[in-house]
């Protein structure tokens, strides 16, 4: 055994501070030394050269380099060595500059320090063993799960960049949350018309025949690895071919069956076969389940497939499907909800008649809503006083401890186009503060506050508000308890601004990758700042209200983010390279307890009954250790970090 | 008489500590060289025979050093360094070293100060204490 100790100057910054003569003297006498070379700069191209013509002409068995951090050089120096024709990892880095001589005050204790782990790298690495990174190839399609705006367009950015993509949406129709919306803000843009043009190309565009879309469908189950994922889809039986139906609408008009519309918040009934509402995409009908006759009471009911003009395109006994997709990627853009407003008792929403959240009163402004855009109370009355109550949930520990920031542009949007629809009515803002930020946002809130109809009245905490009355032409009333209990004034409809939380596909989703989420619910992002477009499992992006509460212009910024990261991820006709820095378990050794399949947070390990053993996979071995750390029995090897590794560099750091 | 010098071992995690000792170096925050770091990827990798085996060696002081909870690099195994270091200190309890000489804390990459000051207190710590004091 023959060690090559190399020690880099690193100009003046290691030379001033650690006698790399006295290092040569004390580490000669470790048993296996065959060289010391001291280098001015061993990063260099002049050093890493010299480094490799001497290591081909020195031939060492092994090499410890004395420099800088591993973070900075440990590839750099690992490349020499292939190139000099000796294993990679048959070397040891020492950093002696950023942990001894930057922060070692006297130059004979920095030369000690240095000493002491030098010669422990070298008493380490005579035990290293030679380790190849293993090529894998990797399927670059990739899995968008959800279709809101950054779904829809990191799924059709990824199919014009020729990547084969399985859009999956759990809703019969794309589009997400937007599309619900008549006009969004901050330039009251038509929602469904500012996503149609992405909706259209990802249906019929010239890049649609890369995008496969599964509407009614969940991910129910993801195995693999980055490059390698196989993910599991339930598609629930829509009962209406795609291939086939005109979207004419004679079934509609047939069918027999009423059920609540859940598109509109259930406010108006739709029928068992119908659209989820006018001018969605795909402009299919499906068969709600729920409503239709043929599930609810077992009826041999035909009345849709009766009335259809096209043989074929009624499917009464379609079946729910399970298929499987083989990608090398996901995007998670499964979307946020609104807090749900029955938390906060108070404000009386879904007792007190009219008052309505903010999806609710989004959906009686659309055309397309149960009142056809009509603002009208549940008895019919046209109000001519409205409330608008800000951080409904938001910005209060005993609820989401976060400004949403997207209500306040809801709500002065709400203003604009109650002023429009309701020439004199009065809005009341009920709110604590007042978040508007963006080059385009402010003007809604300035035209909110020139408007002579329009009234800001500030509470502390939405506790003290108190929600009341309501119903047949009957004024609400919202008291203030800070007031003395006096009633502020009577309304004729409120309407509620709550936080943005994690969706229930989120949350399902977050659990089923096993994806980190924050306190809050929301994906965690790998890096809050570097990486909030990467989740923590290797391969899993982030996009949209997944990650956090935003706009659709964030959250469409963001899928593009995710996007680029995933096809910098996947490059066709580039392997993918898997470390050999794992793990192994000696089967002869392992009494079968399973503590190590407990503790992996990869899910690498498991266990094995014809072998009577765990076993791991090195693919989704990430090398952490912790199962070597964790198994009783002492059969398992962390390689590169093995148990006699470690030990004797400790034994030598305190020799 | 030469001042009593504590031997250190630190285990430092790949990702926070290790980086935070580097950044404790680049903003050149001395500190004293009583600490000798094993690198290890995870805390998590952290086997109580290391610790223990550090005390056989001649240590008079050993500090896992693992990132923030919540921001492991392998998701939570510095809760799992966490618990093995709560079993040790009721290990080594009976043979009279206590947390002063067994210490876990949270260092990470950007908290170059923290490191330095850390290992400070630590090393200052031990001084007043004095030797370990185990028989071979």
């Amino acid at each position: 055994m023959r060690i090559g100790v190399y020690f880099c100057n690193c100009g003046p910054n290691i030379s001033e501070k650690i006698d790399s003569a006295a290092v040569r003297e004390a580490v000669a006498q470790v048993e296996g030394f065959g060289y010391f070379r001291t280098v001015d700069f061993l990063c260099s191209s002049t050093g890493t050269e010299e480094m490799e013509a001497d290591i081909s002409a020195e031939k060492p068995d092994r090499v410890v380099v004395a420099a800088c951090s591993v973070r900075d050089h440990e590839e750099t120096f690992r490349d020499v060595l292939s190139r000099a024709g000796i294993n990679p990892f048959l070397m040891q880095m020492v950093n002696i500059r950023e942990h001894i001589a930057w922060v070692t005050a006297d130059p004979l204790q920095a030369t000690a320090k240095a000493i002491a782990q030098i010669r422990a790298a070298m008493k380490r690495v005579v035990l290293h063993e030679s380790l190849v990174r293993q090529e894998l190839d990797v399927n670059t399609g990739v899995l968008v799960v959800g279709s809101g705006p950054a779904g829809l367009k990191a799924a059709l950015t990824l199919a014009e960049a020729g990547r084969k993509v399985v859009l999956v949406e759990k809703e019969p129709m794309i589009g997400g949350m937007p599309v619900r919306y008549e006009e969004m803000f901050p330039n009251i843009e038509c929602g469904p018309c500012m996503l149609e043009p992405v909706m259209g190309d990802l249906l019929h565009g010239p890049f649609a025949e890369n995008v496969e879309i599964l509407n009614l469908s969940e991910v129910e189950g993801v195995v693999g690895y980055h490059g390698n994922f196989t993910a599991t889809i339930r598609k629930r039986a829509r009962r209406v071919s795609a291939d086939l139906c005109i979207a004419c609408g004679m079934c509609i008009e047939a069918c027999p069956a009423k059920g609540p519309n859940p598109y509109n918040c259930g406010m108006n009934e739709k029928k068992a076969i119908d659209f989820p509402f006018r001018g969605v995409l795909p402009n299919l009908p499906y068969i709600d389940a729920a409503a239709c006759v043929r599930t609810t009471k077992g009826e041999d009911c035909t009345a849709c497939r009766d009335a259809c003009l096209v043989e074929g395109a009624v499917l009464l006994d379609e079946a729910e499907e399970v298929v499987t997709r083989d990608i090398g990627a996901i995007i998670l853009a499964t979307g946020g909800a609104l807090y749900d407003c029955s938390r906060l008792p108070n404000l009386g929403h879904g007792v007190v008649p009219d008052v309505l959240d903010a999806l609710e009163f989004e959906r009686m402004l659309a055309a397309s809503g149960p009142t056809e855009g009509v603002l009208r109370t549940a008895s019919g009355k046209i109000p001519e006083r409205i409330a608008i109550v800000h951080c409904v949930g938001s910005l209060d520990h005993r609820h989401m401890n976060y400004c949403s920031g997207v209500c306040c542009e809801v709500a002065f949007k709400f203003n604009h186009l109650i002023a429009h629809k309701l020439e004199g009515a009065t809005v009341t803002h009920f709110y604590r503060t007042i978040c508007v930020a963006g080059k385009e946002e402010f003007k809604l809130y300035e035209e909110a506050k020139s408007r002579g109809t329009t009234r800001f009245l500030q509470y502390e905490d939405l506790s003290e508000l108190s929600v009341s009355g309501g119903g047949e032409g009957k004024g609400i009333s919202i008291s203030s308890a800070r007031g003395g209990g006096n009633a502020l004034d009577r309304y004729d409809m409120v309407v509620l601004c709550p936080a943005i939380v994690p969706s229930d596909g989120t949350r399902k989703m977050l659990s089923l990758l096993e994806l980190a989420s924050d306190r809050f619910g929301f994906a965690a992002e790998l890096h809050g700042r570097m990486d909030s477009a990467k989740g923590n499992v290797r391969g899993v992006f982030l996009a949209g209200t997944c990650q956090a509460p935003m706009d659709v212009q964030k959250a469409v910024n963001q899928a593009l983010a995710a996007t680029g990261l995933a096809l910098s991820g996947l490059v066709p006709g580039r392997k993918m390279v898997v470390e050999p820095v794992t793990a192994e378990v000696d089967a002869e050794r392992c009494s079968g307890c399973r503590s190590c399949i407990l503790v992996c947070p990869y899910k690498a390990i498991v266990f094995d009954a014809e072998k009577d053993a765990a076993v791991i996979n090195p693919v989704l071995c990430m090398g952490c250790g912790t199962c070597v750390a964790a198994c009783p029995s002492g059969a398992i090897k962390g390689i590169h970090f093995t148990n006699e590794e470690i030990l004797a560099e400790i034994a030598e750091v305190l020799a | 008489m030469t001042p009593f010098e504590p031997k250190i071992v630190g285990f430092l995690c790949n990702w926070c500590s290790y980086a935070g000792a580097d950044k404790a170096g680049t903003a050149q925050i001395a500190y004293p060289p009583n600490l000798r770091i094993i690198r290890v990827m995870c805390t998590g990798r952290v086997d109580p025979q290391f610790v223990l085996s550090a005390y056989r060696e001649g240590a008079d002081g050993v500090i896992i050093l693992a990132c923030h909870p919540g921001d492991c690099h392998y998701k939570e195994q510095n809760y799992r360094a966490i618990q093995r270091h709560r079993l040790l200190l009721r290990l080594l309890a009976p043979f009279g070293i206590g947390e002063a000489r067994c210490r876990l804390d949270f260092v990470s990459a950007a908290e170059g100060e923290t490191f330095a000051r850390v290992v400070t207190g630590m090393v200052e710590e031990l001084k007043t204490m004095g030797p370990i004091g185990l028989q071979a």
